[in-house]
């Protein structure tokens, strides 16, 4: 295959009627089997998205159920041991089978190839492995949930996971498994981006997500076989007890504290690091306006990687570790807030001066900057060690990582799913319902998460069902928070599944974006592109000639 | 690239199915190497959270760790060193023919890799089946008299975890070269340009090997 | 196109012939080594013991991964990708070493030669432990409360 000679220049569509011979990826193909089979890229994303809905609200459900509980100082509507399963199983599902696949598996899946001007991931039959992968471990960890639960905390920290007579078993091998999916994700895509990049697309003519996927799919590569060979040996453990980690067989559990956070403390940034992705293509799309400092964000997404996996200890301030080393991962903790300052001075330096078009996707911007900005800087005051002392296991951390990990993440979900949407189906979604539930997801998750931030300030400890009564009336206000959160996302539910099949016709570019993966239609046809392969000239994100832009009032 | 390079034998390599979404073979070759490579760094990740295990508790019980150490059958150890480092020898002839289009030659080479896998789960079977007899087991399964130091189940822990995660290993290996061979007998189409499927698999069983390259100095040398 | 040409080096260095002979010497020079790591293991060296075995073990990685694995004629992402984990495998065992290394004595395993608190039970024929060790070996009764 050479480079076409038929240079397609973005966004002035290239010309064909012949699209009708082509149909796109949804209607090519309508039998069950024609989507539980198929290798193309999209599909396997849309069926990632399905599942990690569903997962969604599972952890939700729970996550609800712990703001119940909590609602009065006494129980509520449950027992201690129900309550420590719920957290624990909120945890479980919520990051394990939600947020670590959410943006990678799914958008990633979707929009990577499109970006790079392929016609699909490098290795098509072990995406869709990947996704049955998943679903396995899936199932074995809802199994071993059904059965009785865990009540270890999503940490499973040993000695204790080794010692409790609830199910950790079936329930960690589950997470073991789903570990491999993430694995064969991450390859798929590190190959992807090294070898199927389209004539013209350099290195540093990649879309910014794209950087962002790749520098997770290194960290997720490098960093879950560690957390694999953890679960399988707590696993093993808890069934035969080799006394690994069991300080009366001479194991030392902050040893296995080490290997667990080796894998996730990075496993965060594998939540959050799409989600930075996903925000510079949106910020520079909506600001139209070419990103600011492009090399800079490029850089960064692979700085907080490497990076990342050298912050580890600041998990373990009070675990026993040695305070050397607790000082040593509290200094290189500060380097992961330079790195993600970077980006987030160049996101504002896109919108600065931009004409910024306000819509959903953009609201949600606003969101994940605070979020960003204000869970990034309680993080460092957390990643102080005098700080961190006091502060540890207490409703501040709960909030901090909230806000960092879920919130940034979340919103990024939420803004791809709508920038995305009418690439994913062609068909647009009502403005004005998605600009209210943002609106009522970014109070929501404020309300939930402050009370939280103060209640921890205060001294409220993390994982008890019952509180001092003085505790409630801020319990109270994460709770209704909380609601109005669930409430936002039943209106995203909503008015999104009546757009999936009365929406309006989207057209090929609703957003007028300058992203690769708008330069085909939206949907896209099967095999990505019609006709011979597009070269790609320009660079991503290019709004305005910066010398133009350079004249006053030009822009 | 040559898309019908004759082989040794006189015959035409069939050319390889190039996937439609590659621009090349020769990408399409580079993009497999590299997903290999990077499968291999995973399980060297893997494995190394044995190794650090290994690391922190011989530096907690060097004593335990060296009496320990001396327990264990050195002869078979070093015999089972040799046995597997000849059967990445054959593994990586295997690769050597499969380039040379002699398919025959594959098949036999890679049986051999097979036999000597299957000879050092033997001599591993017979290591396993010492230890549960004189009681130097992990844990609280520890009843050995010889060695009463802490840490010496300890080092048993580690020791179990490591080769049994390493045996299985050396299973799913023996699976993979398994595929190979067939297909070298049945189609027979291995040939100058196709020949990724016995590289991959003899990449992965080097990487069995090289684990236990590290794992024999490490448990068996204290 | 970089890609491309990466991807062509690499196909024309894995085509280019080197005869079986290379194998063999490498077969060679592995098994010299193994008996050298036997010898020295058998001295038992003092302090230097461990890590000239490592050392030995090193270099016949290094030679696996070379000609064996044909690392020496792959360029660019697949030495990055071998070398970076290799890297993050030592940076693995650093951390907890070192931790071990300078922490207060008392939060070590008992036991252990950093440790002053009693050994623990070893095992041998024991099956309680002095620090709560064998819950669910003798506490049986205990996990059918549990249920």
């Amino acid at each position: 295959m050479t480079p076409s000679s038929s240079i397609a220049s973005p966004g002035a569509a290239p010309a064909h009627d012949e699209h009708h011979d082509h149909p796109n990826y949804l209607v090519d193909g309508t039998t069950i089997k024609s989507w539980l089979l198929t290798v193309d890229h999209k599909r396997i994303g849309l069926m990632f998205l399905f599942w990690v809905l569903l997962f969604f609200l599972v952890g939700g459900i729970f996550a609800m159920l712990i703001r119940l509980e909590l609602l009065t100082p006494g129980p509520t509507i449950m027992d201690a041991m129900t309550y420590n399963r719920t957290f624990t199983l909120h945890g479980l599902v919520m990051i394990f089978l939600f947020m670590i696949p959410a943006i990678p598996a799914v958008f990633g899946n979707f929009m990577l190839p499109l970006m790079l001007g392929a016609k699909d991931v490098a290795f098509p039959r072990l995406n869709l492995l990947s996704l049955y992968i998943y679903l396995g471990g899936a199932m074995l960890a809802l199994w071993g949930m059904l059965n009785g639960g865990l009540d270890t905390g999503w940490t499973f920290y040993a000695p204790y996971s080794t010692h409790t007579t609830t199910t950790v078993a079936p329930v960690l091998f589950g997470a073991f498994i789903i570990g491999f999916s993430s694995i064969v994700t991450g390859i798929n895509f590190i190959v992807t981006v090294h070898t199927m990049r389209a004539p013209g697309i350099t290195w540093f003519k990649m879309p910014l997500f794209v950087w962002a996927i790749y520098a997770t799919s290194c960290i997720q590569v490098l960093a879950t076989p560690v957390i694999g060979l953890l679960l399988v040996l707590v696993t093993v453990e808890n069934l035969f007890g080799f006394g690994m980690f069991d300080p009366a067989r001479g194991g030392d559990p902050v040893l296995f504290q080490h290997l667990f956070w080796f894998y996730s403390h990075p496993a965060v940034y594998i939540m959050v690091l799409p989600a930075f992705g996903v925000m510079s293509e949106i910020v520079a799309s909506f600001s139209r306006k070419n990103i600011f400092g492009y090399r800079a964000v490029a850089y960064s997404s692979l700085g907080i990687a490497f990076v990342g996996f050298f912050a580890w200890g600041h998990h373990m301030f009070v675990s026993g570790q040695s305070t050397f080393v607790g000082g040593l991962f509290g200094v290189l903790t500060m380097l992961v807030g330079v790195f993600t300052a970077i980006k987030v001075f160049n996101w504002v330096g896109t919108v600065y001066k931009g004409a910024v078009d306000f819509k959903t996707p953009f609201a949600y911007f606003c969101g994940f900057l605070f979020f960003t900005v204000f869970g990034g800087m309680t993080g460092i005051a957390l990643g102080t060690v005098s700080l961190d002392v006091p502060w540890h296991d207490t409703y501040f951390v709960v909030a901090h990582f909230h806000f960092i990990m879920v919130g940034a993440t979340i919103m990024a979900f939420l803004a791809a799913l709508h920038y995305w949407f009418p690439k994913m189906f062609g068909r647009t979604y009502h403005e004005g319902w998605g600009l209210v539930s943002a609106a009522l997801i970014i109070l929501g998750f404020n309300a939930t998460f402050i009370p939280q931030f103060l209640l921890g300030n205060n001294g409220m400890p993390r994982r008890y069902y019952e509180y001092p009564e003085r505790f409630q009336a801020l319990n109270v206000a994460s709770t209704a928070g909380a609601s109005l959160l669930a409430f936002g996302f039943v209106i995203i539910a909503c008015y999104l599944t009546y757009a999936l099949f009365y929406g309006r016709a989207a057209g090929k570019n609703p957003w007028r974006s300058k992203g690769y993966e708008w330069l085909t239609e939206s949907p896209p046809p099967t095999h990505n592109f019609v006709g011979p392969q597009p070269t790609y000239p320009e660079e991503p994100h290019f709004y305005v000639d910066p010398k133009k832009a350079e004249v006053p009032d030009a822009v | 690239m040559q898309s019908s390079a004759s082989t040794a034998d006189g015959t035409v390599a069939p050319v390889p199915r190039l996937a439609m979404h590659f621009a090349s073979l020769e990408v399409q070759n580079h993009a497999a190497r590299l997903g290999m490579w990077l499968f291999l760094a995973t399980e060297i990740l893997l494995f190394a959270g044995l190794f650090i295990c290994y690391g922190c508790y011989r530096f907690l019980f060097p004593e335990a760790w060296a009496a320990s150490s001396r327990s264990l059958d050195l002869t078979m150890g070093t015999v089972n060193t040799i046995v597997l480092i000849t059967s990445s020898l054959t593994a990586a002839l295997a690769v050597h023919y499969a380039k040379e289009g002699k398919n025959r030659m594959v098949a036999i080479q890679i049986f051999l890799t097979l036999l000597m896998a299957v000879g050092f789960l033997v001599i591993k079977y017979f290591e396993y089946s010492h230890k549960f007899h004189i009681g130097t087991l992990p844990g609280r399964y520890y009843f050995y008299e010889g060695i009463q130091l802490p840490g010496a189940p300890m080092y048993f822990t580690v020791y179990f975890c490591a080769t049994a995660l390493h045996g299985l290993h050396v299973i799913i290996g023996m699976v993979v070269l398994t595929f190979s061979m067939v297909r070298a007998l049945r189609r027979a189409d291995f040939g100058p340009n196709n020949y990724t499927m016995v590289e991959l698999g003899s990449m992965y069983w080097h990487l069995v090997d090289l684990v236990w390259i590290f794992l024999f100095p490490m448990l068996y040398l204290v | 196109m970089a890609i491309a040409n990466e991807s062509r080096q690499e196909a024309h260095n894995m085509e280019e012939h080197h005869g079986a002979g290379r194998y063999w010497l490498i077969w060679g020079v592995l098994l010299v080594l193994t008996l050298v790591t036997v010898i020295t293991g058998r001295m038992h060296l003092p302090s230097f013991g461990l890590v000239l075995a490592l050392v030995i073990a090193t270099v016949k990685g290094t030679l696996v991964t070379l000609y064996f694995m044909h690392l020496i004629d792959h360029r660019g992402a697949n030495r990055l990708v071998f070398s970076v984990s290799i890297l993050f495998v030592l940076l693995m065992l650093a951390v907890p070493l070192l931790d071990l290394g300078t922490r207060f004595r008392g939060s070590n395993p008992p036991g252990s030669q950093y440790s002053d608190l009693q050994p623990p039970d070893i095992g041998a024929n024991v099956k309680e432990g002095r620090f709560g060790g064998g819950v669910r070996s003798h506490g049986s009764h205990e996990q059918s409360e549990g249920h």
